[in-house]
């Protein structure tokens, strides 16, 4: 089982051709610019939207643990006593109340995915995304394999950060990974994700000496890592790679925020990270002298 | 001088500069403008005109259209001839008598243009001449024959007057005159002035024909010019651009705003095969297709036919210019069409020729006679389960319902067919023709099939087929009722059946935790969920079959074929239709054509398509559109184009029957609805036509703006 955020289909942006993007929950990092948070804990949680709620209080009805308090004018969620049962979501009559994942199958998902089969062409088809997808190896690999065995092309979005025990396998089933390089810089790495990118780069090499092929995605963050020593940091670990088919870069955005006042967290924008479009072109054009800039 | 576009990537600019001020001129109102100066010729000055029989009245009225109607030569044009009558823009004949219109005119139809070019109109006149020498025809059919003959003077007299005004001012344009169109074209450039010559003149008489396939048509004249070296790719674009901008001459810069004034009907048919069964794909498909990308011009609709030998350098060219927006670019699956046709009996060679009636409803160019008449079903279905009526009848199983929704729906396609075709036609003397006297069609009757050969009228039978079309309009909302119904009453036993339907003449007041459950709680119709997909599939079988059944019950030759279709009905309809029982209010706007209902499709396009294709659309022979509206955001970068070509391949796979994608965002309608000064040339194509955004009315726009968009980032 393998616990899905959101399956999404026609997803144009996550790889080559129309593509069904699977969210599975849970990460080993904790970016700070993280756009989407409710993939980063393991557990099971809700999304509440306020301006979708009715205030029906059905949800404080069937709620074992009093997390809900429902008047006509208001609606009070206490996340802290909450045991997870998820009953309020079921009788919630707006979509006010979420669930953030379910438990699938592979068999499921497999099903699930191959409903756009007709639209996948000859080079689209599945990837899968997160959270970190490899934190779930045991369950997901299988499913690999079953895609792989139906010529569904596969990609893989990955932080890189996991057991490099399962490259092999993770390699011979995935056709293409979009490998997030999040910062060349080590402490400033340690600080943003709450981890140092070391076996991230290692694991990055290892798979490209097994003929993983793979597309850097970088985000940019400005007055974080929009600087020259990082971009030339990104030249180097491009060109020490056989199978690398180039760099996409991706600009920071606030869009995630909205997603952790629905989570009942802080909702923190840093605008100041905003890199404009023409800083943006800036960097590609820098780039551009050394490496193949993706553009998606 | 900007061409508007949805896209990151502007347009491409490939044309000489006084051609595009000139695009430019005529997409912002001048010639439509002009016309409206001029809206018709008087005829208060025909003695007892009154008195006359209406044969007549159309004859004066065609030659003072030829005579007196005002000749307009643009400096920057390279063909000539044109519609500046302003009421022929209202689809009516451009005359008046005391003040009043007095004819009708005629549309939904594309007429045939190859044997005018290969033959020229002198052809015309001799067919009609040799068919008068027999000795066995009506008075009414001799009549007939006359009439098509004034038609022929009338534009010889018409032409004259363009040959006059052209003889020292223009001699490029007095040249092509003296060849076409009463001499065969002897090349792309005289073909395509006779093309537009007879279009025109057919425009002027207030009549909206279509223009068909116009690679097949001119294609063969170009391929010889370029290999005799008689003009270059670019001379080719220059001249074609004349055609598509002087189709323009309609627009105004403030028009009256309605359902769109931005085409009539003048709609294009690209690609696809021949009769021989070749494919067509020429040098004008692709400059037709260069024209429209740089210029954004949105008044000849095109629909391009698809089928799986489509070389993919067109199906990227068709991607480039549909990313651009404005709907200009729609798409029909060619194999599952000539199937369908094949089905209705039509010979393989009329089958390959297909185009359309202007939108995108299907039919044999030159050789038909086509009306469709549309209906709302859910109102059917409103009525059966009690909502619009006094008394809630008593129901226990969604198939009780289904039933007597059923019988209800077979009783209106009956009446339909009793209406439109057995009070209309009748075998006399073992001759199927119009029961009644039908209204004067000479000028377009002239250039259809059959009509000279059995000395018959357009609306008398004159054309090789008669069509008659009944359009199922709100399928996705009768399936999506009955889906809810069958959960909500039945399988989740929420409410009983007849307090839901009390919750629904009270317009779901008191009952809005049940609304918002079960407009959120259950997945409709366009996001590929088998058990509501198969309501709308069954319901959409049982209509064909019912209409096929109303067409074997009697000996007449009329074809009866069923379509799905609303156009912009579903506004008017608003209004008066009731809440639904998937948790929509009264007066909301509902399913257009066979597309979601706005704001249920959460699963994005390939979604969408899927819903759609489960249907057997085969048997909807008169066609069945999807509309579907994207994101631009989703579409950009090279990733955009192959995405596109995606779509269009699963939809020919999937069995799909008519599609248009739309990618104009939100952000741009809104705008546009706030100034609609700077959003003058802006398009959109709804169900199946396009139209300025600015000349539609704030529930038009609001519709379109309400259309959910695939917005996934």
């Amino acid at each position: 089982m393998l616990p899905v955020t959101k399956i999404q289909r026609f997803c144009t942006k996550d790889g080559p051709g129309i593509r069904t993007t699977v969210f599975l929950k849970g990460c080993p990092l904790r970016c700070v610019w993280c756009h989407n948070p409710e993939t980063q804990s393991a557990f099971n949680e809700f999304f509440y939207s306020d301006n979708l709620c009715i205030y029906c209080g059905h949800c404080a009805s069937v709620c074992p643990a009093n997390v809900h308090t429902v008047t006509p004018m208001e609606h009070v969620v206490n996340r802290m006593s909450c045991k997870r049962c998820m009953k309020c979501i079921d009788a919630c009559p707006t979509g006010a109340l979420e669930r953030c994942s379910e438990w699938l199958s592979a068999d499921k998902i497999f099903t699930q995915v191959m409903k756009d089969a007709a639209f996948y062409g000859a080079s689209g088809g599945v990837t899968f995304s997160g959270g970190e997808p490899t934190a779930h190896a045991p369950a997901l690999i299988p499913l690999l394999n079953l895609l792989h065995c139906n010529n569904i092309h596969v990609a893989m979005e990955t932080c890189g950060y996991f057991d490099p025990a399962i490259l092999p396998e993770l390699v011979k089933t995935t056709d293409l990974f979009l490998w997030d390089v999040k910062d060349t810089d080590e402490r400033r790495h340690i600080n943003n994700t709450g981890v140092s990118n070391r076996k991230i780069i290692q694991n990055l090499i290892a798979a490209d000496s097994l003929g993983a092929k793979t597309i850097l995605r970088c985000i940019l963050l400005k007055s974080v890592n929009m600087n020259a020593k990082h971009l030339k940091g990104l030249i180097s670990i491009y060109h020490s790679l056989a199978h690398c088919i180039g760099i996409e870069l991706l600009p920071y955005h606030t869009f995630g925020v909205s997603k952790n006042g629905l989570l009942g967290q802080a909702e923190i924008a840093h605008k100041e990270w905003i890199p404009s479009s023409e800083e943006m072109k800036q960097a590609e054009s820098f780039l551009r002298e050394y490496v193949h800039i993706i553009h998606n | 001088m900007i061409f508007h576009t949805a896209s990151d990537i502007p347009r491409p600019i490939r044309l000489t500069d006084s051609t595009r001020e000139w695009a430019f001129a005529s997409l912002h109102g001048k010639y439509g403008d002009e016309a409206m100066r001029t809206p018709c010729v008087n005829l208060d000055h025909i003695e007892k005109f009154e008195a006359l029989p209406d044969t007549e009245k159309y004859d004066i009225a065609i030659r003072n259209i030829a005579e007196n109607a005002p000749v307009r030569i643009c400096p920057e044009e390279k063909i000539c001839g044109a519609a500046t009558l302003g009421d022929a823009v209202y689809h009516i004949v451009p005359v008046r008598y005391r003040g009043e219109a007095i004819l009708d005119s005629v549309s939904h139809l594309t007429i045939r243009y190859d044997k005018l070019l290969r033959k020229g109109l002198t052809v015309y006149a001799k067919d009609i001449s040799k068919r008068l020498e027999d000795k066995t025809l009506t008075d009414s059919q001799t009549a007939f024959l006359h009439s098509l003959e004034n038609v022929i003077e009338s534009m010889r007299i018409w032409h004259g007057r363009y040959l006059a005004a052209t003889k020292n001012s223009r001699p490029d344009l007095h040249k092509l005159l003296l060849q076409v169109p009463f001499s065969p074209a002897r090349n792309f450039h005289e073909a395509l002035q006779s093309l537009w010559f007879v279009f025109s003149f057919v425009r002027l008489c207030g009549n909206w024909p279509g223009i068909g396939r116009i690679d097949w048509l001119l294609g063969d004249y170009l391929k010889n010019d370029l290999k005799d070296s008689l003009l270059n790719e670019s001379q080719a674009r220059e001249l074609l651009a004349s055609f598509f901008i002087k189709g323009c001459e309609w627009i105004q810069s403030n028009p009256p705003v309605g359902s769109g004034d931005a085409q009539h009907y003048q709609n294009i048919v690209l690609a696809g095969i021949d009769a021989a069964g070749n494919e067509v794909t020429n040098e004008v498909t692709f400059l037709a297709l260069d024209i429209v990308e740089e210029l954004a011009i949105s008044d000849f609709p095109i629909t391009v036919r698809l089928n799986k030998n489509t070389s993919n350098a067109l199906k990227n060219r068709i991607a480039q210019v549909m990313r651009h927006g404005g709907g200009i670019i729609a798409v029909y699956n060619e194999d599952l069409i000539l199937q369908t046709f094949s089905n209705l009996g039509y010979s393989i060679t009329d089958a390959r020729s297909f185009a359309n009636d202007g939108c995108w409803e299907v039919q044999i160019p030159g050789k038909t006679d086509f009306s469709y008449i549309p209906f709302d079903a859910l109102q059917i279905l409103n009525k059966v389960i009690g909502i619009t009526e006094e008394n809630i009848p008593a129901f226990h199983s969604i198939e009780e319902i289904y039933a007597a929704f059923c019988d209800q729906l077979y009783e209106t396609v009956k009446a339909i067919y009793v209406s439109s075709v057995t009070q209309k036609f009748a075998c006399k003397k073992g001759i199927w023709q119009a029961r009644n006297t039908v209204i004067p069609t000479s000028v377009v009757s002239l250039f259809e099939d059959g009509c000279i050969e059995r000395a018959r009228s357009y609306y008398n039978c004159g054309p090789e087929y008669t069509v008659r079309s009944p359009h199922i309009g709100g399928a996705p909302d009768v399936a999506n009722t009955l889906y809810a119904i069958e959960k909500l009453v039945f399988e989740d036993k929420k409410i009983s059946f007849s307090e839901l339907v009390q919750a629904l003449k009270n317009n779901w007041e008191s009952q809005e935790p049940l609304r918002v459950y079960v407009k959120n709680k259950y997945v409709y119709y366009g996001n590929d969920s088998d058990d509501v997909d198969a309501w709308h599939t069954r319901l959409l079988n049982d209509f064909a079959d019912m209409v096929e059944y109303c067409n074997t019950q009697d000996a007449c030759p009329v074809k009866f074929i069923p379509g799905v279709s609303t156009f912009g009905r579903q506004i008017d309809w608003a209004p008066n239709r009731c809440a639904t029982a998937f948790g929509y209010r009264k007066g909301e706007i509902l399913s257009g054509n066979d597309s979601p209902v706005p704001g249920t499709d959460c699963c994005g396009a390939t979604a969408i398509i899927k819903s759609y294709c489960k249907a057997d659309l085969v048997k909807q022979s008169c066609g069945s559109a999807l509309d579907i509206k994207i994101f631009p955001a989703s579409l950009s970068g090279s990733n955009g184009i192959t995405a596109l070509i995606s779509l269009m391949e699963g939809f020919l796979t999937l069995g799909g029957f008519f599609m248009q994608i739309d990618t104009v965002d939100t952000q741009t309608l809104l705008e546009a609805q706030k100034n609609p000064q700077k959003f003058k040339t802006l398009s959109v194509r709804v169900s199946g036509w396009n139209a300025r955004f600015v000349t539609l009315n704030q529930e038009w726009q609001n519709m379109i703006i309400e259309r959910s968009s695939q917005n996934f980032m």
